[in-house]
Protein backbone atom coordinates (compact mmCIF):
# COMPACT_ATOMS: atom_id res chain seq x y z
CA UNK A 1 0.00 0.00 0.00
CA UNK A 2 2.95 2.35 0.92
CA UNK A 3 4.56 1.68 -2.13
CA UNK A 4 1.79 2.04 -4.41
CA UNK A 5 1.04 5.68 -2.97
CA UNK A 6 4.84 6.38 -2.55
CA UNK A 7 5.02 5.29 -6.80
CA UNK A 8 1.99 7.62 -7.27
CA UNK A 9 3.45 10.49 -5.82
CA UNK A 10 6.48 10.27 -7.76
CA UNK A 11 4.53 9.65 -11.13
CA UNK A 12 2.38 12.62 -9.89
CA UNK A 13 5.58 15.26 -8.90
CA UNK A 14 7.28 14.35 -12.09
CA UNK A 15 3.99 14.73 -13.96
CA UNK A 16 3.28 18.15 -12.83
CA UNK A 17 7.20 19.36 -13.09
CA UNK A 18 6.79 18.57 -16.88
CA UNK A 19 3.41 20.06 -17.25
CA UNK A 20 5.10 23.11 -15.55
CA UNK A 21 7.36 23.61 -18.50
CA UNK A 22 5.18 23.40 -20.98
CA UNK A 23 3.34 25.90 -19.84
CA UNK A 24 6.13 28.19 -19.76
CA UNK A 25 6.43 27.52 -23.37
CA UNK A 26 2.79 28.38 -23.37
CA UNK A 27 3.12 31.50 -21.41
CA UNK A 28 5.80 32.99 -23.54
CA UNK A 29 4.95 32.67 -26.86
CA UNK A 30 0.87 34.37 -25.90
CA UNK A 31 3.27 37.16 -23.56
CA UNK A 32 5.05 38.13 -26.79
CA UNK A 33 1.65 38.11 -28.74
CA UNK A 34 -0.25 40.03 -26.58
CA UNK A 35 3.12 42.34 -26.05
CA UNK A 36 2.48 43.30 -30.10
CA UNK A 37 -1.01 43.99 -29.51
CA UNK A 38 -0.27 46.20 -26.57
CA UNK A 39 2.71 48.33 -28.65
CA UNK A 40 -0.30 48.76 -30.83
CA UNK A 41 -2.66 50.22 -28.69
CA UNK A 42 0.39 52.17 -27.12
CA UNK A 43 1.06 53.40 -30.78
CA UNK A 44 -2.49 54.74 -31.13
CA UNK A 45 -2.63 56.66 -27.64
CA UNK A 46 1.27 58.43 -29.18
CA UNK A 47 0.32 59.21 -32.42
CA UNK A 48 -3.25 59.89 -32.01
CA UNK A 49 -4.19 61.68 -28.93
CA UNK A 50 -0.16 62.20 -27.70
CA UNK A 51 -1.43 60.97 -24.35
CA UNK A 52 1.54 61.68 -21.57
CA UNK A 53 3.42 58.31 -21.19
CA UNK A 54 1.75 57.16 -17.37
CA UNK A 55 -1.30 57.92 -18.69
CA UNK A 56 -0.75 55.97 -21.67
CA UNK A 57 0.69 53.42 -20.16
CA UNK A 58 -2.19 53.13 -17.36
CA UNK A 59 -4.93 53.15 -20.57
CA UNK A 60 -3.15 50.25 -22.50
CA UNK A 61 -3.08 48.11 -19.41
CA UNK A 62 -6.68 48.28 -18.77
CA UNK A 63 -7.22 47.08 -22.21
CA UNK A 64 -5.03 43.77 -21.92
CA UNK A 65 -5.16 40.49 -20.16
CA UNK A 66 -2.46 38.10 -19.35
CA UNK A 67 0.23 39.19 -17.74
CA UNK A 68 1.64 42.02 -20.00
CA UNK A 69 -0.65 44.23 -18.11
CA UNK A 70 1.61 43.99 -15.19
CA UNK A 71 4.53 45.35 -17.10
CA UNK A 72 2.42 48.64 -17.97
CA UNK A 73 0.91 48.97 -14.93
CA UNK A 74 4.21 49.07 -12.73
CA UNK A 75 5.92 51.31 -15.65
CA UNK A 76 2.86 53.95 -15.11
CA UNK A 77 3.06 53.57 -11.83
CA UNK A 78 6.74 55.25 -11.64
CA UNK A 79 6.52 57.37 -14.19
CA UNK A 80 3.51 58.78 -12.86
CA UNK A 81 5.41 59.25 -9.51
CA UNK A 82 6.96 62.47 -10.82
CA UNK A 83 10.19 62.05 -8.91
CA UNK A 84 12.36 62.68 -12.35
CA UNK A 85 13.20 59.22 -13.24
CA UNK A 86 13.84 58.41 -16.61
CA UNK A 87 11.07 56.70 -18.31
CA UNK A 88 13.20 53.83 -19.41
CA UNK A 89 14.28 52.91 -16.03
CA UNK A 90 10.73 52.63 -15.63
CA UNK A 91 9.84 50.35 -18.01
CA UNK A 92 13.20 48.07 -17.02
CA UNK A 93 11.44 48.08 -13.48
CA UNK A 94 8.56 46.70 -15.31
CA UNK A 95 9.97 44.05 -17.16
CA UNK A 96 11.49 42.66 -14.02
CA UNK A 97 8.21 41.95 -12.70
CA UNK A 98 7.27 40.53 -15.58
CA UNK A 99 10.01 38.75 -16.16
CA UNK A 100 9.63 36.77 -12.56
CA UNK A 101 6.64 35.16 -14.45
CA UNK A 102 7.25 34.54 -17.63
CA UNK A 103 11.09 33.86 -18.61
CA UNK A 104 12.00 35.35 -21.65
CA UNK A 105 15.03 34.53 -23.43
CA UNK A 106 18.15 36.88 -23.62
CA UNK A 107 17.19 37.95 -27.19
CA UNK A 108 13.76 38.53 -25.92
CA UNK A 109 14.46 40.41 -22.99
CA UNK A 110 17.06 42.65 -25.05
CA UNK A 111 14.21 43.46 -27.47
CA UNK A 112 12.25 44.90 -25.05
CA UNK A 113 14.88 46.28 -23.01
CA UNK A 114 16.10 48.46 -26.23
CA UNK A 115 12.43 49.25 -26.94
CA UNK A 116 12.54 50.84 -23.07
CA UNK A 117 15.21 53.06 -23.61
CA UNK A 118 14.13 54.91 -26.09
CA UNK A 119 10.77 55.31 -24.55
CA UNK A 120 9.22 58.46 -23.98
CA UNK A 121 12.49 61.04 -24.55
CA UNK A 122 12.23 61.89 -28.17
CA UNK A 123 9.32 63.40 -30.62
CA UNK A 124 6.21 60.95 -31.89
CA UNK A 125 7.79 60.00 -35.49
CA UNK A 126 10.73 58.70 -33.21
CA UNK A 127 8.47 57.05 -30.85
CA UNK A 128 6.61 55.59 -33.56
CA UNK A 129 9.35 53.96 -35.46
CA UNK A 130 10.85 52.71 -32.07
CA UNK A 131 7.37 50.97 -31.64
CA UNK A 132 7.11 49.88 -34.95
CA UNK A 133 10.98 48.24 -34.92
CA UNK A 134 9.79 47.07 -31.29
CA UNK A 135 6.86 45.14 -33.19
CA UNK A 136 8.75 44.10 -36.14
CA UNK A 137 11.68 42.23 -33.47
CA UNK A 138 8.82 40.82 -31.29
CA UNK A 139 6.96 39.06 -34.52
CA UNK A 140 9.96 37.19 -35.22
CA UNK A 141 10.75 36.13 -31.51
CA UNK A 142 7.17 34.85 -31.44
CA UNK A 143 7.53 32.72 -34.43
CA UNK A 144 10.58 31.35 -32.62
CA UNK A 145 8.77 30.74 -29.77
CA UNK A 146 5.81 29.09 -31.37
CA UNK A 147 7.96 26.93 -32.56
CA UNK A 148 9.45 25.80 -29.46
CA UNK A 149 6.02 25.28 -27.97
CA UNK A 150 4.95 22.90 -30.86
CA UNK A 151 8.07 21.20 -30.58
CA UNK A 152 8.05 21.32 -26.93
CA UNK A 153 4.90 21.32 -25.18
CA UNK A 154 3.73 17.75 -26.10
CA UNK A 155 6.88 16.07 -24.74
CA UNK A 156 7.02 17.89 -21.81
CA UNK A 157 3.33 17.32 -20.79
CA UNK A 158 3.68 13.69 -21.76
CA UNK A 159 7.64 13.26 -20.54
CA UNK A 160 6.71 14.50 -16.92
CA UNK A 161 4.83 11.66 -16.59
CA UNK A 162 7.46 8.81 -18.11
CA UNK A 163 10.02 10.36 -16.12
CA UNK A 164 8.04 9.43 -13.11
CA UNK A 165 6.99 5.88 -14.08
CA UNK A 166 10.57 5.32 -15.03
CA UNK A 167 12.12 6.15 -11.50
CA UNK A 168 9.03 3.76 -10.16
CA UNK A 169 10.21 1.03 -12.32
CA UNK A 170 13.86 1.20 -11.04
CA UNK A 171 12.99 1.65 -7.46
CA UNK A 172 10.55 -1.58 -7.85
CA UNK B 1 -2.08 119.97 -20.05
CA UNK B 2 -4.66 119.70 -17.68
CA UNK B 3 -2.89 117.65 -14.15
CA UNK B 4 -5.65 115.99 -12.22
CA UNK B 5 -3.99 114.23 -9.54
CA UNK B 6 -5.85 112.05 -7.42
CA UNK B 7 -3.75 110.71 -4.96
CA UNK B 8 -4.63 107.48 -3.03
CA UNK B 9 -3.84 108.92 0.52
CA UNK B 10 -5.06 112.15 0.23
CA UNK B 11 -8.89 111.76 -1.39
CA UNK B 12 -10.00 108.20 -1.04
CA UNK B 13 -12.45 107.51 -3.81
CA UNK B 14 -15.57 106.28 -1.26
CA UNK B 15 -15.67 102.66 -0.31
CA UNK B 16 -12.62 101.30 -2.26
CA UNK B 17 -9.41 100.78 -0.51
CA UNK B 18 -6.68 103.63 -1.66
CA UNK B 19 -3.52 102.19 -0.89
CA UNK B 20 -0.55 101.29 -3.54
CA UNK B 21 -0.94 98.27 -5.63
CA UNK B 22 2.33 96.59 -4.31
CA UNK B 23 0.60 96.10 -0.41
CA UNK B 24 -2.48 94.62 -2.01
CA UNK B 25 0.01 92.48 -3.75
CA UNK B 26 1.81 91.47 -0.61
CA UNK B 27 -1.27 90.77 1.36
CA UNK B 28 -2.13 87.31 0.67
CA UNK B 29 -2.14 84.85 3.07
CA UNK B 30 0.71 81.94 3.77
CA UNK B 31 -1.47 78.63 2.99
CA UNK B 32 -2.90 80.12 -0.40
CA UNK B 33 0.91 80.82 -0.91
CA UNK B 34 1.65 77.16 0.36
CA UNK B 35 -0.86 76.03 -2.35
CA UNK B 36 -0.15 78.04 -5.32
CA UNK B 37 3.46 77.37 -5.07
CA UNK B 38 2.75 73.48 -5.06
CA UNK B 39 1.96 73.27 -8.74
CA UNK B 40 5.34 74.74 -9.68
CA UNK B 41 7.19 73.12 -7.11
CA UNK B 42 6.20 69.30 -8.61
CA UNK B 43 7.31 70.34 -11.59
CA UNK B 44 11.25 70.69 -10.43
CA UNK B 45 12.87 67.55 -9.62
CA UNK B 46 12.79 66.21 -5.90
CA UNK B 47 15.98 67.35 -5.11
CA UNK B 48 15.96 70.54 -6.57
CA UNK B 49 12.25 70.95 -5.06
CA UNK B 50 13.57 70.09 -1.93
CA UNK B 51 16.36 72.86 -1.83
CA UNK B 52 14.05 75.54 -2.85
CA UNK B 53 11.14 74.61 -0.78
CA UNK B 54 14.09 74.52 2.37
CA UNK B 55 15.97 77.62 1.80
CA UNK B 56 12.94 79.88 0.81
CA UNK B 57 10.33 78.62 3.64
CA UNK B 58 8.31 81.87 4.40
CA UNK B 59 9.49 83.50 1.68
CA UNK B 60 8.45 81.40 -1.15
CA UNK B 61 6.08 83.93 -2.36
CA UNK B 62 7.98 86.44 -3.04
CA UNK B 63 10.06 84.09 -6.02
CA UNK B 64 9.80 85.21 -9.31
CA UNK B 65 11.88 83.45 -10.88
CA UNK B 66 14.16 80.06 -11.09
CA UNK B 67 16.70 79.74 -13.24
CA UNK B 68 18.94 76.75 -14.27
CA UNK B 69 21.85 77.20 -15.95
CA UNK B 70 24.37 74.05 -16.97
CA UNK B 71 27.37 74.07 -14.60
CA UNK B 72 26.75 77.86 -12.97
CA UNK B 73 24.57 78.27 -9.90
CA UNK B 74 21.32 78.06 -9.50
CA UNK B 75 19.52 81.58 -9.37
CA UNK B 76 16.40 82.72 -7.64
CA UNK B 77 15.15 86.04 -8.20
CA UNK B 78 12.74 87.86 -5.73
CA UNK B 79 11.75 90.92 -6.13
CA UNK B 80 15.13 92.99 -6.76
CA UNK B 81 17.08 90.46 -5.45
CA UNK B 82 19.11 87.33 -7.08
CA UNK B 83 19.43 84.73 -4.60
CA UNK B 84 21.15 81.53 -4.51
CA UNK B 85 21.52 78.28 -2.05
CA UNK B 86 24.67 77.47 -0.31
CA UNK B 87 25.75 73.81 0.62
CA UNK B 88 24.00 74.38 4.16
CA UNK B 89 20.79 74.86 2.05
CA UNK B 90 20.29 78.45 3.32
CA UNK B 91 19.68 81.46 0.78
CA UNK B 92 22.81 82.99 -0.19
CA UNK B 93 23.67 86.47 -1.94
CA UNK B 94 27.08 85.56 -2.88
CA UNK B 95 26.64 83.99 -6.20
CA UNK B 96 29.90 82.02 -6.69
CA UNK B 97 28.78 80.06 -3.33
CA UNK B 98 26.01 79.00 -4.19
CA UNK B 99 24.44 75.01 -5.74
CA UNK B 100 26.13 74.24 -9.27
CA UNK B 101 23.82 72.51 -11.53
CA UNK B 102 24.85 69.68 -12.80
CA UNK B 103 23.64 68.07 -16.60
CA UNK B 104 21.53 65.45 -14.17
CA UNK B 105 20.17 68.37 -12.97
CA UNK B 106 18.71 69.07 -16.23
CA UNK B 107 18.19 65.50 -17.27
CA UNK B 108 15.27 64.83 -14.36
CA UNK B 109 14.05 68.60 -14.91
CA UNK B 110 13.47 67.80 -18.27
CA UNK B 111 11.89 64.12 -17.31
CA UNK B 112 9.63 65.79 -14.85
CA UNK B 113 8.69 68.48 -16.84
CA UNK B 114 7.53 66.14 -19.67
CA UNK B 115 6.73 63.88 -17.48
CA UNK B 116 8.59 61.16 -19.40
CA UNK B 117 7.02 62.08 -22.45
CA UNK B 118 8.36 64.69 -24.78
CA UNK B 119 6.62 63.33 -27.93
CA UNK B 120 3.29 64.97 -25.51
CA UNK B 121 5.12 68.31 -26.04
CA UNK B 122 6.39 69.06 -29.05
CA UNK B 123 4.51 72.04 -29.94
CA UNK B 124 5.83 73.17 -26.43
CA UNK B 125 9.16 72.33 -27.37
CA UNK B 126 8.96 74.22 -31.03
CA UNK B 127 7.70 77.66 -29.10
CA UNK B 128 10.48 76.96 -26.31
CA UNK B 129 8.19 76.78 -23.28
CA UNK B 130 5.49 74.74 -21.14
CA UNK B 131 3.06 75.87 -18.97
CA UNK B 132 3.10 73.68 -15.71
CA UNK B 133 -0.45 73.25 -13.43
CA UNK B 134 -0.78 76.51 -11.56
CA UNK B 135 -0.39 78.28 -14.74
CA UNK B 136 2.90 78.97 -14.20
CA UNK B 137 5.73 78.66 -17.20
CA UNK B 138 8.99 77.22 -18.01
CA UNK B 139 11.06 78.06 -20.70
CA UNK B 140 14.17 76.38 -21.41
CA UNK B 141 17.36 76.95 -24.14
CA UNK B 142 19.36 74.54 -25.80
CA UNK B 143 20.34 73.82 -29.26
CA UNK B 144 17.64 73.66 -31.95
CA UNK B 145 16.77 71.28 -34.18
CA UNK B 146 15.84 72.19 -37.73
CA UNK B 147 13.48 71.16 -40.05
CA UNK B 148 13.57 72.99 -43.37
CA UNK B 149 15.17 76.35 -41.70
CA UNK B 150 12.36 76.43 -38.98
CA UNK B 151 13.10 75.01 -35.62
CA UNK B 152 11.60 71.88 -35.18
CA UNK B 153 12.70 71.22 -31.41
CA UNK B 154 15.42 71.58 -28.54
CA UNK B 155 17.64 69.47 -27.83
CA UNK B 156 20.43 69.23 -25.28
CA UNK B 157 18.76 71.71 -22.64
CA UNK B 158 21.31 73.84 -21.31
CA UNK B 159 18.85 76.27 -19.16
CA UNK B 160 15.38 76.44 -17.58
CA UNK B 161 13.74 79.28 -16.79
CA UNK B 162 10.51 78.77 -14.15
CA UNK B 163 8.91 82.33 -14.51
CA UNK B 164 6.15 82.16 -11.17
CA UNK B 165 2.65 83.51 -12.54
CA UNK B 166 1.36 85.49 -9.55
CA UNK B 167 -2.28 85.65 -8.92
CA UNK B 168 -3.13 88.57 -7.13
CA UNK B 169 -7.13 88.90 -6.80
CA UNK B 170 -7.89 92.55 -6.29
CA UNK B 171 -4.47 94.21 -7.35
CA UNK B 172 -6.82 96.02 -10.32
CA UNK B 173 -9.65 97.20 -7.63
CA UNK B 174 -7.80 100.85 -8.00
CA UNK B 175 -7.57 101.13 -11.49
CA UNK B 176 -11.30 100.10 -12.69
CA UNK B 177 -12.86 103.04 -11.97
CA UNK B 178 -10.47 104.49 -14.53
CA UNK B 179 -11.62 101.88 -17.29
CA UNK B 180 -15.33 102.11 -17.00
CA UNK B 181 -17.64 104.68 -18.47
CA UNK B 182 -21.17 103.24 -17.35
CA UNK B 183 -21.61 99.69 -19.55
CA UNK B 184 -18.48 100.57 -21.37
CA UNK B 185 -15.13 99.51 -21.23
CA UNK B 186 -12.06 102.01 -22.63
CA UNK B 187 -10.08 100.82 -24.59
CA UNK B 188 -7.30 100.77 -22.65
CA UNK B 189 -3.15 100.11 -22.97
CA UNK B 190 -0.87 98.71 -20.01
CA UNK B 191 2.69 100.36 -20.49
CA UNK B 192 5.47 98.66 -18.32
CA UNK B 193 8.58 97.28 -18.45
CA UNK B 194 9.44 94.22 -18.29
CA UNK B 195 9.14 92.17 -14.63
CA UNK B 196 6.49 95.01 -13.09
CA UNK B 197 3.50 93.27 -12.58
CA UNK B 198 1.88 94.04 -16.24
CA UNK B 199 0.62 90.57 -16.55
CA UNK B 200 -0.71 89.85 -13.56
CA UNK B 201 -3.16 93.00 -13.34
CA UNK B 202 -4.01 92.56 -17.08
CA UNK B 203 -5.61 89.13 -15.63
CA UNK B 204 -7.05 90.85 -12.39
CA UNK B 205 -8.80 93.29 -14.78
CA UNK B 206 -10.20 90.57 -16.68
CA UNK B 207 -11.50 89.05 -14.44
CA UNK B 208 -13.60 91.74 -12.85
CA UNK B 209 -14.12 93.01 -15.70
CA UNK B 210 -15.91 89.25 -16.52
CA UNK B 211 -17.49 88.83 -13.28
CA UNK B 212 -18.96 92.65 -12.96
CA UNK B 213 -18.17 94.81 -9.99
CA UNK B 214 -21.31 95.71 -8.14
CA UNK B 215 -19.55 98.98 -6.04
CA UNK B 216 -19.27 100.20 -9.32
CA UNK B 217 -22.47 99.60 -10.98
CA UNK B 218 -20.68 97.57 -13.46
CA UNK B 219 -22.68 94.17 -14.54
CA UNK B 220 -19.73 92.54 -16.73
CA UNK B 221 -19.59 91.67 -19.82
CA UNK B 222 -17.81 89.12 -22.32
CA UNK B 223 -14.42 89.61 -22.37
CA UNK B 224 -12.11 87.46 -25.08
CA UNK B 225 -8.92 86.56 -23.75
CA UNK B 226 -6.21 85.72 -26.28
CA UNK B 227 -3.25 83.50 -24.64
CA UNK B 228 -0.38 83.60 -26.97
CA UNK B 229 1.94 82.52 -24.29
CA UNK B 230 -0.12 80.45 -22.08
CA UNK B 231 0.42 83.07 -19.57
CA UNK B 232 -2.67 85.31 -18.35
CA UNK B 233 -5.26 82.27 -18.07
CA UNK B 234 -2.12 79.99 -17.65
CA UNK B 235 -3.78 76.91 -19.42
CA UNK B 236 -3.02 73.61 -18.54
CA UNK B 237 -4.95 70.47 -20.12
CA UNK B 238 -7.88 72.92 -21.45
CA UNK B 239 -8.68 74.60 -18.08
CA UNK B 240 -7.74 78.11 -16.91
CA UNK B 241 -5.19 77.46 -14.13
CA UNK B 242 -6.24 81.28 -12.69
CA UNK B 243 -9.64 83.09 -11.83
CA UNK B 244 -10.09 84.64 -15.49
CA UNK B 245 -14.04 85.35 -14.43
CA UNK B 246 -17.31 83.94 -15.33
CA UNK B 247 -17.63 85.73 -18.52
CA UNK B 248 -14.54 85.09 -20.39
CA UNK B 249 -13.52 82.77 -23.64
CA UNK B 250 -10.19 82.18 -23.69
CA UNK B 251 -8.28 81.11 -26.80
CA UNK B 252 -4.84 79.71 -25.54
CA UNK B 253 -1.76 79.10 -27.72
CA UNK B 254 -3.28 81.77 -30.79
CA UNK B 255 -1.21 84.12 -32.11
CA UNK B 256 -2.77 87.48 -31.28
CA UNK B 257 -3.98 88.92 -34.29
CA UNK B 258 -5.45 85.82 -35.96
CA UNK B 259 -6.79 85.00 -32.10
CA UNK B 260 -8.50 88.79 -31.51
CA UNK B 261 -10.14 88.61 -35.43
CA UNK B 262 -11.80 84.79 -34.52
CA UNK B 263 -13.28 85.65 -31.37
CA UNK B 264 -15.07 88.80 -32.50
CA UNK B 265 -16.36 86.53 -35.24
CA UNK B 266 -17.22 83.66 -33.27
CA UNK B 267 -17.40 84.94 -29.52
CA UNK B 268 -19.24 88.25 -29.34
CA UNK B 269 -17.11 89.78 -26.98
CA UNK B 270 -17.91 93.12 -25.88
CA UNK B 271 -14.04 93.24 -24.50
CA UNK B 272 -10.89 91.90 -26.19
CA UNK B 273 -7.98 91.43 -24.27
CA UNK B 274 -4.17 90.40 -25.04
CA UNK B 275 -0.67 90.57 -23.79
CA UNK B 276 1.96 92.61 -25.38
CA UNK B 277 1.50 93.93 -28.73
CA UNK B 278 3.79 94.89 -31.28
CA UNK B 279 3.55 93.23 -34.79
CA UNK B 280 1.73 95.05 -37.67
CA UNK B 281 -0.99 92.48 -37.81
CA UNK B 282 -1.37 92.80 -33.98
CA UNK B 283 -2.30 96.98 -34.54
CA UNK B 284 -4.35 95.71 -38.05
CA UNK B 285 -6.51 93.77 -35.74
CA UNK B 286 -6.67 95.94 -33.05
CA UNK B 287 -8.19 98.65 -35.74
CA UNK B 288 -10.45 95.88 -36.33
CA UNK B 289 -11.97 95.18 -33.34
CA UNK B 290 -12.39 98.95 -32.71
CA UNK B 291 -13.93 99.59 -35.68
CA UNK B 292 -16.91 96.61 -34.80
CA UNK B 293 -17.23 98.06 -31.56
CA UNK B 294 -15.30 95.71 -29.14
CA UNK B 295 -12.90 97.56 -26.69
CA UNK B 296 -9.42 96.30 -26.52
CA UNK B 297 -7.18 95.83 -23.71
CA UNK B 298 -3.56 95.25 -24.20
CA UNK B 299 0.06 95.72 -22.75
CA UNK B 300 3.13 97.17 -24.33
CA UNK B 301 6.53 97.20 -22.82
CA UNK B 302 8.12 100.61 -22.20
CA UNK B 303 8.57 103.35 -19.88
CA UNK B 304 6.45 105.85 -20.49
CA UNK B 305 3.76 107.36 -23.07
CA UNK B 306 6.22 109.80 -24.74
CA UNK B 307 8.61 106.97 -26.09
CA UNK B 308 5.60 104.11 -27.01
CA UNK B 309 4.90 105.40 -30.00
CA UNK B 310 8.04 105.88 -31.65
CA UNK B 311 7.90 101.72 -32.28
CA UNK B 312 7.84 100.44 -35.66
CA UNK B 313 4.47 99.90 -36.47
CA UNK B 314 2.71 101.54 -33.87
CA UNK B 315 3.26 105.31 -35.09
CA UNK B 316 -0.58 104.49 -36.71
CA UNK B 317 -2.36 103.72 -33.08
CA UNK B 318 -0.06 106.64 -31.29
CA UNK B 319 -1.60 108.65 -34.29
CA UNK B 320 -5.17 107.63 -34.25
CA UNK B 321 -5.27 107.82 -30.70
CA UNK B 322 -6.88 104.34 -30.53
CA UNK B 323 -6.93 104.16 -26.60
CA UNK B 324 -8.53 105.82 -24.31
CA UNK B 325 -6.73 105.25 -21.41
CA UNK B 326 -3.34 104.85 -21.03
CA UNK B 327 -1.74 102.85 -17.64
CA UNK B 328 1.56 102.76 -16.67
CA UNK B 329 3.30 101.08 -14.02
CA UNK B 330 6.72 100.39 -12.47
CA UNK B 331 8.08 98.69 -9.66
CA UNK B 332 8.60 102.04 -7.40
CA UNK B 333 6.86 100.86 -4.48
CA UNK B 334 7.38 97.10 -5.48
CA UNK B 335 6.02 94.75 -8.73
CA UNK B 336 2.53 96.46 -9.57
CA UNK B 337 2.87 100.29 -8.96
CA UNK B 338 0.55 102.35 -11.13
CA UNK B 339 2.90 105.43 -12.18
CA UNK B 340 0.02 107.14 -13.45
CA UNK B 341 -3.36 106.71 -15.57
CA UNK B 342 -3.54 108.67 -18.84
CA UNK B 343 -6.11 109.87 -20.59
CA UNK B 344 -5.11 108.54 -23.97
CA UNK B 345 -6.97 111.62 -25.94
CA UNK B 346 -5.65 113.99 -24.35
CA UNK B 347 -2.69 112.65 -22.34
CA UNK B 348 -4.29 114.31 -18.99
CA UNK B 349 -3.54 112.35 -16.39
CA UNK B 350 -5.97 111.20 -14.25
CA UNK B 351 -4.04 109.22 -11.55
CA UNK B 352 -0.76 109.93 -9.94
CA UNK B 353 0.49 106.74 -7.65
Amino acid sequence: MVKVIGALMIVGGCGYCGLRIAAVYERRAETLRIMQNALTLLETEISYTATPLAQALERVAGKLNGDCRLLFLKAAELIGAGDGRPASEAWEAGLETLNKLVPFSAEEKSILLLFGRGLGNSLKEEQLKNIALAKVQLRGVERSAVEAREKNKKMWQYMGFCMGMVVVLLLL
Amino acid sequence: MVRVIVNGAKSGSGARQEKPLSADMAVVNQTAIRQAAAGWLAALPPTLRRMVSESLGQRIGELEEIRLRIERPLLLRLAQTELTIDRENRLCGELSRGYVITQADLEQTLEVLSRGSLYAWEDEFKNGYLTVPGGHRVGFAGRGVLEKGVIRTIREIAGFNYRIGHEIPGCADRLLPYLLKGREVYHTLIVSPPQCGKTTLLRDLVRQISDGEKQLGFAGANVGLVDERSELAGVYHGRPQFKIGLRTDVLDACPKAQGIMMLIRSMSPQVVATDEIGRPEDVEAILAAQSSGVSVITTLHGRDVDEIWDRPYLQDLGKLRIFQRIVVLSRRKGAGTIEAVYDGKTLAVLNKG
